[in-house]
Protein backbone atom coordinates (compact mmCIF):
# COMPACT_ATOMS: atom_id res chain seq x y z
CA UNK A 1 0.00 0.00 0.00
CA UNK A 2 3.19 2.52 1.08
CA UNK A 3 6.38 2.33 0.54
CA UNK A 4 8.99 4.59 1.22
CA UNK A 5 12.40 4.09 0.19
CA UNK A 6 15.63 6.05 1.08
CA UNK A 7 13.47 9.30 1.63
CA UNK A 8 14.48 12.34 2.66
CA UNK A 9 12.85 15.64 3.13
CA UNK A 10 15.01 18.59 3.75
CA UNK A 11 13.24 21.80 4.51
CA UNK A 12 15.15 25.68 3.35
CA UNK A 13 17.77 26.20 3.94
CA UNK A 14 19.46 22.91 5.11
CA UNK A 15 17.20 21.39 7.76
CA UNK A 16 16.70 17.42 7.32
CA UNK A 17 13.29 16.81 8.35
CA UNK A 18 13.36 13.20 7.42
CA UNK A 19 16.73 11.08 6.75
CA UNK A 20 16.86 8.16 4.79
CA UNK A 21 13.31 6.66 5.53
CA UNK A 22 12.72 3.30 4.37
CA UNK A 23 9.25 2.03 5.29
CA UNK A 24 6.67 -0.38 3.97
CA UNK A 25 2.76 -0.54 5.14
CA UNK A 26 1.09 -3.43 3.68
CA UNK A 27 -2.53 -3.10 2.96
CA UNK A 28 -5.00 -3.35 5.80
CA UNK A 29 -2.40 -2.47 8.34
CA UNK A 30 -3.08 -0.52 11.44
CA UNK A 31 -0.57 1.81 11.73
CA UNK A 32 0.72 4.38 14.24
CA UNK A 33 3.01 6.85 13.83
CA UNK A 34 5.10 8.20 17.17
CA UNK A 35 8.01 9.98 18.32
CA UNK A 36 8.62 13.17 20.02
CA UNK A 37 7.63 16.93 18.85
CA UNK A 38 9.32 18.20 16.05
CA UNK A 39 10.44 13.93 15.32
CA UNK A 40 8.73 14.40 11.31
CA UNK A 41 5.23 12.86 12.19
CA UNK A 42 3.84 15.73 9.96
CA UNK A 43 6.26 15.54 7.11
CA UNK A 44 6.05 12.21 6.90
CA UNK A 45 1.97 12.19 6.55
CA UNK A 46 2.24 15.53 4.31
CA UNK A 47 4.46 13.55 1.99
CA UNK A 48 2.36 10.90 2.02
CA UNK A 49 -1.00 12.63 0.41
CA UNK A 50 1.66 15.12 -1.22
CA UNK A 51 1.23 18.90 0.10
CA UNK A 52 5.51 17.97 0.09
CA UNK A 53 7.64 16.63 -2.08
CA UNK A 54 10.30 14.53 -1.05
CA UNK A 55 13.65 15.90 -1.61
CA UNK A 56 15.46 12.43 -2.11
CA UNK A 57 14.08 8.93 -2.75
CA UNK A 58 11.05 7.18 -4.03
CA UNK A 59 7.01 7.00 -2.37
CA UNK A 60 5.18 4.46 -3.86
CA UNK A 61 1.47 4.95 -2.80
CA UNK A 62 -1.30 2.23 -3.71
CA UNK A 63 1.16 1.08 -6.22
CA UNK A 64 1.97 4.48 -7.87
CA UNK A 65 5.00 6.32 -7.66
CA UNK A 66 4.33 9.40 -6.23
CA UNK A 67 7.52 11.46 -6.24
CA UNK A 68 6.92 13.35 -9.43
CA UNK A 69 3.30 14.14 -10.03
CA UNK A 70 1.51 17.12 -11.73
CA UNK A 71 -1.14 18.74 -10.59
CA UNK A 72 -4.32 16.40 -11.77
CA UNK A 73 -2.05 13.41 -10.49
CA UNK A 74 -1.86 15.09 -7.28
CA UNK A 75 -5.65 15.62 -6.87
CA UNK A 76 -6.32 11.63 -8.10
CA UNK A 77 -3.99 10.66 -5.64
CA UNK A 78 -6.11 12.74 -2.95
CA UNK A 79 -8.91 11.24 -3.95
CA UNK A 80 -7.57 8.06 -3.06
CA UNK A 81 -6.79 9.23 0.19
CA UNK A 82 -8.99 10.03 3.46
CA UNK A 83 -7.70 13.26 5.54
CA UNK A 84 -8.10 13.76 9.16
CA UNK A 85 -6.36 16.45 11.06
CA UNK A 86 -5.80 17.81 14.59
CA UNK A 87 -7.65 21.42 13.96
CA UNK A 88 -10.61 19.30 12.26
CA UNK A 89 -10.42 21.79 8.81
CA UNK A 90 -13.84 22.08 9.09
CA UNK A 91 -15.78 25.28 7.59
CA UNK A 92 -18.03 27.19 9.85
CA UNK A 93 -20.43 28.74 7.71
CA UNK A 94 -21.50 25.25 6.60
CA UNK A 95 -23.53 22.42 8.45
CA UNK A 96 -21.94 19.13 9.28
CA UNK A 97 -23.79 17.86 6.19
CA UNK A 98 -22.90 20.08 4.18
CA UNK A 99 -19.29 19.95 4.96
CA UNK A 100 -18.98 16.07 4.42
CA UNK A 101 -21.44 15.81 1.30
CA UNK A 102 -18.52 18.65 -0.41
CA UNK A 103 -16.23 16.32 -0.18
CA UNK A 104 -18.07 14.03 -1.82
CA UNK A 105 -19.30 16.54 -4.44
CA UNK A 106 -15.78 18.30 -5.63
CA UNK A 107 -14.76 14.85 -7.07
CA UNK A 108 -17.68 14.83 -8.84
CA UNK A 109 -20.59 12.80 -7.13
CA UNK A 110 -23.98 13.71 -8.08
CA UNK A 111 -25.09 15.99 -5.19
CA UNK A 112 -28.03 14.28 -4.14
CA UNK A 113 -26.08 10.85 -4.00
CA UNK A 114 -23.48 12.68 -1.82
CA UNK A 115 -25.59 14.19 0.33
CA UNK A 116 -27.13 10.75 1.17
CA UNK A 117 -23.54 9.27 1.72
CA UNK A 118 -23.05 12.41 4.10
CA UNK A 119 -25.91 11.66 5.91
CA UNK A 120 -25.42 7.70 6.32
CA UNK A 121 -21.83 8.42 7.10
CA UNK A 122 -23.13 10.87 9.87
CA UNK A 123 -25.75 8.45 11.14
CA UNK A 124 -23.40 5.75 11.27
CA UNK A 125 -20.55 7.89 13.40
CA UNK A 126 -23.47 9.01 16.04
CA UNK A 127 -24.54 12.23 14.95
CA UNK A 128 -27.94 11.86 13.69
CA UNK A 129 -29.37 14.82 15.32
CA UNK A 130 -26.28 17.26 14.34
CA UNK A 131 -26.21 17.14 10.76
CA UNK A 132 -27.89 20.57 10.44
CA UNK A 133 -25.63 21.90 13.29
CA UNK A 134 -22.11 24.20 12.05
CA UNK A 135 -19.00 23.10 13.36
CA UNK A 136 -18.94 25.74 15.75
CA UNK A 137 -21.88 24.06 17.38
CA UNK A 138 -20.81 20.98 17.78
CA UNK A 139 -18.15 19.89 20.75
CA UNK A 140 -14.75 19.08 19.45
CA UNK A 141 -15.02 15.31 19.58
CA UNK A 142 -18.45 15.43 17.32
CA UNK A 143 -16.33 17.94 15.00
CA UNK A 144 -13.80 15.83 14.63
CA UNK A 145 -16.08 13.18 13.58
CA UNK A 146 -17.61 15.15 11.09
CA UNK A 147 -13.95 15.75 9.88
CA UNK A 148 -13.73 11.82 9.75
CA UNK A 149 -17.22 11.63 7.86
CA UNK A 150 -15.52 13.60 5.39
CA UNK A 151 -12.93 11.95 5.05
CA UNK A 152 -14.53 8.67 4.51
CA UNK A 153 -17.21 9.63 2.37
CA UNK A 154 -15.13 8.53 -0.42
CA UNK A 155 -14.08 5.37 0.32
CA UNK A 156 -10.88 6.27 0.77
CA UNK A 157 -8.12 3.20 0.63
CA UNK A 158 -6.04 4.67 2.97
CA UNK A 159 -6.83 7.29 5.74
CA UNK A 160 -3.93 9.59 7.01
CA UNK A 161 -4.75 10.93 10.50
CA UNK A 162 -2.08 13.48 11.79
CA UNK A 163 -2.52 14.28 15.80
CA UNK A 164 -6.30 13.15 15.30
CA UNK A 165 -7.09 13.76 19.01
CA UNK A 166 -4.52 16.27 19.80
CA UNK A 167 -7.42 18.69 20.36
CA UNK A 168 -9.83 16.23 22.23
CA UNK A 169 -10.15 15.38 26.03
CA UNK A 170 -8.82 11.71 27.12
CA UNK A 171 -12.61 10.31 26.75
CA UNK A 172 -12.97 11.68 23.38
CA UNK A 173 -9.80 10.57 22.19
CA UNK A 174 -10.42 6.81 22.96
CA UNK A 175 -13.84 7.43 21.58
CA UNK A 176 -12.32 8.44 18.14
CA UNK A 177 -9.24 6.09 18.02
CA UNK A 178 -12.45 3.13 18.39
CA UNK A 179 -13.59 4.82 15.15
CA UNK A 180 -10.52 4.76 13.54
CA UNK A 181 -10.46 1.14 14.80
CA UNK A 182 -13.70 0.54 13.02
CA UNK A 183 -12.91 1.84 9.54
CA UNK A 184 -9.44 -0.50 9.80
CA UNK A 185 -11.71 -3.44 10.43
CA UNK A 186 -13.33 -2.68 7.27
CA UNK A 187 -10.13 -3.45 5.18
CA UNK A 188 -9.07 0.13 4.94
CA UNK A 189 -5.60 0.68 5.91
CA UNK A 190 -5.02 3.61 8.20
CA UNK A 191 -1.81 5.72 9.66
CA UNK A 192 -2.26 7.76 12.56
CA UNK A 193 0.66 10.21 13.65
CA UNK A 194 0.10 11.03 17.52
CA UNK A 195 3.14 11.63 20.02
CA UNK A 196 0.56 10.59 23.17
CA UNK A 197 2.20 6.98 24.27
CA UNK A 198 -1.05 6.16 26.36
CA UNK A 199 -3.02 5.72 23.01
CA UNK A 200 -0.26 3.53 21.98
CA UNK A 201 -0.48 1.56 24.80
CA UNK A 202 -3.90 0.96 25.54
CA UNK A 203 -4.56 -0.04 21.24
CA UNK A 204 -1.77 -2.20 20.62
CA UNK A 205 -0.92 -1.93 17.12
CA UNK A 206 2.28 -1.72 15.04
CA UNK A 207 4.26 1.61 16.25
CA UNK A 208 6.66 3.33 13.83
CA UNK A 209 8.99 5.50 16.16
CA UNK A 210 10.47 8.34 14.76
CA UNK A 211 13.06 10.52 16.37
CA UNK A 212 14.88 13.60 14.44
CA UNK A 213 13.65 13.02 11.45
CA UNK A 214 15.21 9.13 11.79
CA UNK A 215 12.87 5.92 11.77
CA UNK A 216 14.51 4.65 14.92
CA UNK A 217 11.75 2.01 15.67
CA UNK A 218 9.09 -0.39 14.10
CA UNK A 219 7.05 -2.71 16.76
CA UNK A 220 4.68 -4.96 15.10
CA UNK A 221 2.41 -6.71 18.03
CA UNK A 222 2.22 -10.39 18.15
CA UNK A 223 -1.63 -11.36 17.26
CA UNK A 224 -2.31 -12.46 20.30
CA UNK A 225 -1.40 -9.23 22.17
CA UNK A 226 -3.73 -6.98 19.72
CA UNK A 227 -6.71 -5.31 21.14
CA UNK A 228 -9.45 -3.74 19.32
CA UNK B 1 -16.61 19.08 -16.38
CA UNK B 2 -19.17 16.78 -15.32
CA UNK B 3 -22.95 18.09 -14.93
CA UNK B 4 -22.55 18.03 -11.07
CA UNK B 5 -19.19 19.87 -11.53
CA UNK B 6 -20.78 23.08 -13.30
CA UNK B 7 -23.94 23.11 -10.54
CA UNK B 8 -21.38 23.31 -8.37
CA UNK B 9 -19.31 26.03 -9.94
CA UNK B 10 -22.78 28.27 -10.93
CA UNK B 11 -23.89 27.54 -7.51
CA UNK B 12 -20.09 28.88 -5.93
CA UNK B 13 -20.13 32.06 -8.70
CA UNK B 14 -23.78 33.15 -7.28
CA UNK B 15 -22.24 32.76 -4.01
CA UNK B 16 -19.94 34.83 -4.08
CA UNK B 17 -21.80 37.78 -6.42
CA UNK B 18 -23.82 37.91 -3.47
CA UNK B 19 -21.04 38.21 -0.75
CA UNK B 20 -18.70 40.19 -2.23
CA UNK B 21 -21.38 42.27 -3.83
CA UNK B 22 -19.70 45.69 -3.75
CA UNK B 23 -16.32 44.56 -4.56
CA UNK B 24 -17.43 42.93 -8.22
CA UNK B 25 -19.55 46.05 -8.34
CA UNK B 26 -16.49 47.76 -8.03
CA UNK B 27 -14.85 45.78 -10.56
CA UNK B 28 -17.10 46.03 -13.01
CA UNK B 29 -17.53 49.70 -12.83
CA UNK B 30 -13.50 50.22 -13.22
CA UNK B 31 -13.58 48.21 -16.09
CA UNK B 32 -16.92 49.87 -17.63
CA UNK B 33 -14.58 53.22 -17.21
CA UNK B 34 -11.55 51.98 -18.95
CA UNK B 35 -13.54 50.66 -22.03
CA UNK B 36 -15.86 53.51 -21.58
CA UNK B 37 -12.71 55.65 -22.66
CA UNK B 38 -11.72 53.89 -25.11
CA UNK B 39 -14.86 53.18 -26.66
CA UNK B 40 -15.33 57.12 -26.95
CA UNK B 41 -11.93 57.00 -28.72
CA UNK B 42 -13.15 54.50 -30.90
CA UNK B 43 -16.23 56.24 -31.57
CA UNK B 44 -14.40 59.77 -32.53
CA UNK B 45 -11.91 58.22 -34.54
CA UNK B 46 -14.91 56.14 -36.65
CA UNK B 47 -16.96 59.34 -36.74
CA UNK B 48 -13.71 60.95 -38.46
CA UNK B 49 -12.67 58.73 -40.60
CA UNK B 50 -16.53 58.67 -41.90
CA UNK B 51 -16.05 62.39 -42.37
CA UNK B 52 -13.00 61.90 -44.21
CA UNK B 53 -14.17 59.19 -46.20
CA UNK B 54 -16.91 61.42 -47.19
CA UNK B 55 -15.37 63.94 -48.17
CA UNK B 56 -13.25 62.20 -49.75
CA UNK B 57 -15.46 60.26 -52.21
CA UNK B 58 -17.50 63.78 -52.85
CA UNK B 59 -16.75 67.43 -53.57
CA UNK B 60 -13.12 67.72 -54.54
CA UNK B 61 -12.75 70.64 -55.79
CA UNK B 62 -14.46 73.63 -55.69
CA UNK B 63 -15.15 76.14 -58.83
CA UNK B 64 -16.30 79.56 -58.11
CA UNK B 65 -17.49 81.54 -61.23
CA UNK B 66 -16.71 85.16 -62.05
CA UNK B 67 -20.38 85.36 -62.40
CA UNK B 68 -23.90 84.07 -63.12
CA UNK B 69 -23.22 82.50 -66.95
CA UNK B 70 -26.24 82.53 -69.41
CA UNK B 71 -27.44 79.30 -69.28
CA UNK B 72 -25.87 78.50 -72.94
CA UNK B 73 -22.59 79.06 -71.90
CA UNK B 74 -22.98 77.26 -68.25
CA UNK B 75 -24.02 74.10 -70.37
CA UNK B 76 -20.88 75.02 -72.02
CA UNK B 77 -18.74 74.94 -69.19
CA UNK B 78 -20.28 72.44 -67.73
CA UNK B 79 -20.06 69.84 -70.69
CA UNK B 80 -15.95 70.87 -71.24
CA UNK B 81 -15.55 69.99 -66.91
CA UNK B 82 -17.43 66.60 -67.86
CA UNK B 83 -15.19 65.40 -70.32
CA UNK B 84 -12.17 65.21 -68.46
CA UNK B 85 -10.96 61.80 -68.10
CA UNK B 86 -10.30 61.95 -64.04
CA UNK B 87 -13.98 63.97 -63.13
CA UNK B 88 -16.78 61.63 -62.26
CA UNK B 89 -18.96 63.86 -61.65
CA UNK B 90 -20.30 67.84 -61.60
CA UNK B 91 -23.02 69.56 -60.07
CA UNK B 92 -23.96 73.32 -60.25
CA UNK B 93 -24.78 75.36 -57.72
CA UNK B 94 -26.52 78.61 -57.84
CA UNK B 95 -26.39 82.05 -56.26
CA UNK B 96 -29.80 81.18 -54.99
CA UNK B 97 -28.78 77.40 -53.46
CA UNK B 98 -25.56 78.84 -52.30
CA UNK B 99 -27.57 81.66 -49.90
CA UNK B 100 -30.50 78.71 -48.95
CA UNK B 101 -27.46 76.54 -48.40
CA UNK B 102 -25.73 78.95 -46.56
CA UNK B 103 -28.76 79.85 -44.57
CA UNK B 104 -29.37 76.25 -43.50
CA UNK B 105 -26.13 76.28 -42.33
CA UNK B 106 -26.20 79.01 -39.63
CA UNK B 107 -29.98 77.32 -38.53
CA UNK B 108 -31.12 79.62 -35.77
CA UNK B 109 -28.44 82.22 -36.38
CA UNK B 110 -29.65 83.17 -39.73
CA UNK B 111 -30.79 85.80 -38.29
CA UNK B 112 -27.46 88.06 -39.10
CA UNK B 113 -28.05 87.98 -42.87
CA UNK B 114 -30.90 90.12 -42.65
CA UNK B 115 -30.10 93.02 -44.86
CA UNK B 116 -27.59 91.18 -46.74
CA UNK B 117 -28.84 90.80 -50.70
CA UNK B 118 -29.14 87.27 -51.53
CA UNK B 119 -26.45 87.06 -54.39
CA UNK B 120 -23.92 87.89 -52.22
CA UNK B 121 -22.32 84.54 -52.54
CA UNK B 122 -20.91 83.17 -56.17
CA UNK B 123 -22.52 80.44 -57.96
CA UNK B 124 -20.22 77.49 -58.07
CA UNK B 125 -19.52 73.77 -59.70
CA UNK B 126 -18.88 70.95 -57.14
CA UNK B 127 -16.52 68.43 -58.92
CA UNK B 128 -16.01 64.88 -58.10
CA UNK B 129 -12.88 63.29 -58.84
CA UNK B 130 -12.50 59.57 -60.36
CA UNK B 131 -11.12 56.97 -57.82
CA UNK B 132 -7.76 56.95 -59.02
CA UNK B 133 -7.47 60.75 -59.26
CA UNK B 134 -8.36 61.43 -55.74
CA UNK B 135 -4.73 62.82 -54.26
CA UNK B 136 -3.82 66.28 -54.30
CA UNK B 137 -1.51 65.95 -57.21
CA UNK B 138 -4.22 65.15 -59.14
CA UNK B 139 -6.70 67.62 -57.42
CA UNK B 140 -3.79 70.44 -58.56
CA UNK B 141 -3.69 69.25 -61.95
CA UNK B 142 -7.39 69.73 -62.02
CA UNK B 143 -7.03 73.10 -60.77
CA UNK B 144 -4.56 74.71 -63.47
CA UNK B 145 -6.64 73.48 -66.12
CA UNK B 146 -10.05 74.86 -64.35
CA UNK B 147 -8.28 78.15 -64.08
CA UNK B 148 -7.21 78.50 -67.88
CA UNK B 149 -11.19 78.33 -68.44
CA UNK B 150 -13.72 80.61 -69.38
CA UNK B 151 -15.77 82.57 -66.57
CA UNK B 152 -13.76 80.64 -63.94
CA UNK B 153 -12.96 82.60 -60.70
CA UNK B 154 -11.15 80.60 -57.85
CA UNK B 155 -10.63 77.46 -57.64
CA UNK B 156 -10.49 75.45 -54.40
CA UNK B 157 -9.87 72.09 -53.44
CA UNK B 158 -10.01 70.86 -49.56
CA UNK B 159 -7.31 68.29 -49.90
CA UNK B 160 -4.90 70.28 -47.55
CA UNK B 161 -7.70 69.94 -44.50
CA UNK B 162 -8.04 66.14 -45.75
CA UNK B 163 -4.56 65.78 -45.29
CA UNK B 164 -5.18 67.99 -41.27
CA UNK B 165 -7.49 65.78 -40.21
CA UNK B 166 -6.49 62.43 -41.30
CA UNK B 167 -2.90 63.59 -39.24
CA UNK B 168 -5.82 64.12 -36.18
CA UNK B 169 -7.35 60.53 -37.22
CA UNK B 170 -4.20 58.90 -37.13
CA UNK B 171 -3.04 60.80 -33.69
CA UNK B 172 -6.77 59.43 -32.29
CA UNK B 173 -5.94 55.98 -33.16
CA UNK B 174 -2.31 56.43 -31.73
CA UNK B 175 -3.79 57.88 -28.41
CA UNK B 176 -6.34 55.38 -27.88
CA UNK B 177 -3.60 52.35 -27.69
CA UNK B 178 -1.26 54.25 -25.14
CA UNK B 179 -4.32 55.70 -23.16
CA UNK B 180 -6.53 52.27 -23.64
CA UNK B 181 -3.54 49.60 -23.11
CA UNK B 182 -2.26 51.90 -19.72
CA UNK B 183 -5.92 51.84 -18.57
CA UNK B 184 -5.64 48.07 -19.64
CA UNK B 185 -3.31 47.37 -17.93
CA UNK B 186 -4.17 49.44 -14.34
CA UNK B 187 -7.68 47.38 -14.49
CA UNK B 188 -6.24 44.25 -15.00
CA UNK B 189 -4.50 45.23 -11.79
CA UNK B 190 -7.93 45.85 -10.22
CA UNK B 191 -9.77 42.91 -11.61
CA UNK B 192 -6.15 40.94 -9.91
CA UNK B 193 -7.04 42.28 -6.35
CA UNK B 194 -10.74 41.62 -6.60
CA UNK B 195 -10.05 38.08 -7.55
CA UNK B 196 -7.61 38.26 -4.83
CA UNK B 197 -10.01 39.06 -1.95
CA UNK B 198 -12.50 36.73 -3.74
CA UNK B 199 -9.71 33.96 -2.99
CA UNK B 200 -8.44 35.02 0.57
CA UNK B 201 -12.66 34.86 1.67
CA UNK B 202 -12.50 31.41 -0.19
CA UNK B 203 -9.20 30.07 1.24
CA UNK B 204 -10.69 28.11 3.93
CA UNK B 205 -12.78 26.31 1.19
CA UNK B 206 -9.51 25.93 -1.21
CA UNK B 207 -7.78 24.19 0.86
CA UNK B 208 -10.05 21.68 1.98
CA UNK B 209 -11.12 21.00 -2.08
CA UNK B 210 -7.92 20.60 -2.93
CA UNK B 211 -7.15 17.91 0.23
CA UNK B 212 -10.05 16.22 -1.18
CA UNK B 213 -8.69 16.06 -4.33
CA UNK B 214 -10.71 18.70 -6.29
CA UNK B 215 -9.37 19.09 -9.49
CA UNK B 216 -7.75 22.36 -10.19
CA UNK B 217 -9.81 23.12 -13.14
CA UNK B 218 -13.01 22.88 -10.69
CA UNK B 219 -11.09 25.18 -8.21
CA UNK B 220 -10.45 28.36 -10.52
CA UNK B 221 -13.55 27.69 -12.84
CA UNK B 222 -15.80 30.28 -10.53
CA UNK B 223 -12.94 32.90 -10.46
CA UNK B 224 -12.56 32.67 -13.91
CA UNK B 225 -16.29 32.94 -14.80
CA UNK B 226 -16.49 35.85 -12.10
CA UNK B 227 -14.12 37.42 -14.18
CA UNK B 228 -15.89 36.82 -17.13
CA UNK B 229 -18.95 38.05 -16.04
CA UNK B 230 -17.55 41.30 -14.49
CA UNK B 231 -16.11 41.86 -17.98
CA UNK B 232 -19.01 41.67 -19.86
CA UNK B 233 -21.20 43.32 -17.69
CA UNK B 234 -18.61 46.37 -17.71
CA UNK B 235 -18.49 46.47 -21.29
CA UNK B 236 -22.31 46.72 -21.61
CA UNK B 237 -22.25 49.43 -19.60
CA UNK B 238 -19.54 50.95 -20.95
CA UNK B 239 -21.60 50.38 -24.03
CA UNK B 240 -24.50 51.67 -22.58
CA UNK B 241 -22.42 55.11 -21.33
CA UNK B 242 -21.43 55.51 -25.02
CA UNK B 243 -24.58 55.33 -26.25
CA UNK B 244 -25.55 58.16 -24.12
CA UNK B 245 -22.65 59.87 -24.48
CA UNK B 246 -23.03 59.76 -28.16
CA UNK B 247 -27.18 60.79 -28.21
CA UNK B 248 -26.07 63.74 -25.93
CA UNK B 249 -23.49 65.25 -28.51
CA UNK B 250 -26.30 63.81 -31.64
CA UNK B 251 -28.29 66.52 -29.54
CA UNK B 252 -26.09 69.26 -29.48
CA UNK B 253 -23.98 69.70 -32.90
CA UNK B 254 -26.09 71.49 -34.99
CA UNK B 255 -27.63 70.21 -38.26
CA UNK B 256 -24.90 72.19 -39.82
CA UNK B 257 -22.83 69.87 -39.20
CA UNK B 258 -24.11 67.40 -41.89
CA UNK B 259 -22.41 69.84 -44.35
CA UNK B 260 -19.27 68.87 -43.42
CA UNK B 261 -20.10 65.31 -43.22
CA UNK B 262 -21.80 64.12 -46.08
CA UNK B 263 -22.40 60.34 -44.44
CA UNK B 264 -24.98 61.99 -42.67
CA UNK B 265 -24.03 63.27 -39.60
CA UNK B 266 -22.53 61.17 -36.47
CA UNK B 267 -23.50 56.94 -36.42
CA UNK B 268 -22.37 55.35 -33.22
CA UNK B 269 -20.25 52.68 -33.19
CA UNK B 270 -20.89 49.69 -35.47
CA UNK B 271 -21.58 46.11 -34.80
CA UNK B 272 -18.02 45.22 -35.08
CA UNK B 273 -16.99 48.16 -32.88
CA UNK B 274 -19.55 47.46 -30.37
CA UNK B 275 -18.44 43.61 -30.31
CA UNK B 276 -14.68 44.15 -30.25
CA UNK B 277 -15.35 46.38 -26.99
CA UNK B 278 -17.34 43.44 -25.01
CA UNK B 279 -14.63 41.10 -26.18
CA UNK B 280 -11.99 43.58 -24.53
CA UNK B 281 -14.15 43.37 -21.80
CA UNK B 282 -14.15 39.77 -21.75
CA UNK B 283 -11.03 39.24 -22.03
CA UNK B 284 -9.96 41.60 -19.48
CA UNK B 285 -12.19 39.48 -17.11
CA UNK B 286 -10.91 36.23 -17.56
CA UNK B 287 -7.19 37.12 -18.37
CA UNK B 288 -6.93 39.36 -15.00
CA UNK B 289 -8.46 36.28 -13.37
CA UNK B 290 -6.46 33.85 -14.95
CA UNK B 291 -3.33 35.83 -14.04
CA UNK B 292 -3.90 36.20 -10.53
CA UNK B 293 -5.16 32.81 -9.70
CA UNK B 294 -1.54 31.34 -11.44
CA UNK B 295 0.22 33.85 -8.73
CA UNK B 296 -2.30 32.24 -5.65
CA UNK B 297 -2.05 28.96 -6.54
CA UNK B 298 1.32 28.59 -6.97
CA UNK B 299 1.35 27.42 -4.07
CA UNK B 300 -0.27 24.85 -3.85
CA UNK B 301 0.48 21.34 -5.28
CA UNK B 302 -3.14 20.92 -6.05
N1 LIG C 1 7.59 24.14 6.25
C1 LIG C 1 8.65 23.95 7.03
N2 LIG C 1 9.78 24.67 6.87
C2 LIG C 1 10.84 24.47 7.66
N3 LIG C 1 10.90 23.57 8.63
C3 LIG C 1 9.83 22.82 8.85
C4 LIG C 1 8.63 22.96 8.06
N4 LIG C 1 7.71 22.08 8.51
C5 LIG C 1 8.31 21.40 9.52
N5 LIG C 1 9.57 21.85 9.73
C6 LIG C 1 10.50 21.33 10.71
O1 LIG C 1 10.65 19.95 10.51
C7 LIG C 1 10.71 19.29 11.74
C8 LIG C 1 9.69 18.18 11.79
O2 LIG C 1 8.42 18.77 11.85
P1 LIG C 1 7.08 17.94 11.94
O3 LIG C 1 5.96 18.88 11.91
O4 LIG C 1 7.13 16.87 10.90
O5 LIG C 1 7.22 17.28 13.36
P2 LIG C 1 6.15 16.41 14.15
O6 LIG C 1 6.80 15.12 14.44
O7 LIG C 1 4.88 16.39 13.44
O8 LIG C 1 6.00 17.25 15.47
P3 LIG C 1 4.72 17.45 16.42
O9 LIG C 1 4.60 16.22 17.25
O10 LIG C 1 5.06 18.63 17.25
O11 LIG C 1 3.54 17.68 15.52
C9 LIG C 1 10.48 20.32 12.83
O12 LIG C 1 11.74 20.63 13.42
C10 LIG C 1 9.95 21.51 12.10
O13 LIG C 1 10.42 22.68 12.68
MG1 LIG D 1 2.96 17.14 13.78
Amino acid sequence: MVRLFRVSKIYPPNYAALADIHLQIEKGEFVFLNGPSGAGKTTLLRLLFREEEATEGQIIVNGRNITRLNGGAVARLRQELGLVFQEFKLLPTLTALENVALAAEVVGTPRREGRKKAFHLLRELGLKDKHDCKPPALSGGEQQRVAIARALVNDPILVLADEPTGNLDAEMAEETMRLFLRIHEQGTTVVIATHDTGLLQRFSHRVVYLQRGRLVGDSKPADGERSA
Amino acid sequence: MRLTQTSFVFRRVLKSLKELFWTHILTSGTMAMTLFIFGGFLLIQENLHGLLRGWGSQVQVFVYLEKELAPEELDQLLKQVRSYPDVERVRYVSKTEAWEKFKQTLGAQAGVLEGLKADILPASLEIALKGPHRTRAAAEALAQRLRGLRGVGEVEYPEEWVEKLGLLVLGIQWAKWVLGGFLFVATLLIVGSTVRLAFLARRDEIEIMQLVGAPAGLIKAPFVIEGMIQGVAGASVALFGLWLFFLFLHDRIPASFGVFAPGGGLHFLDLQGSVVLVLLGWAMGTGGSLFSLRQFLKRWSG
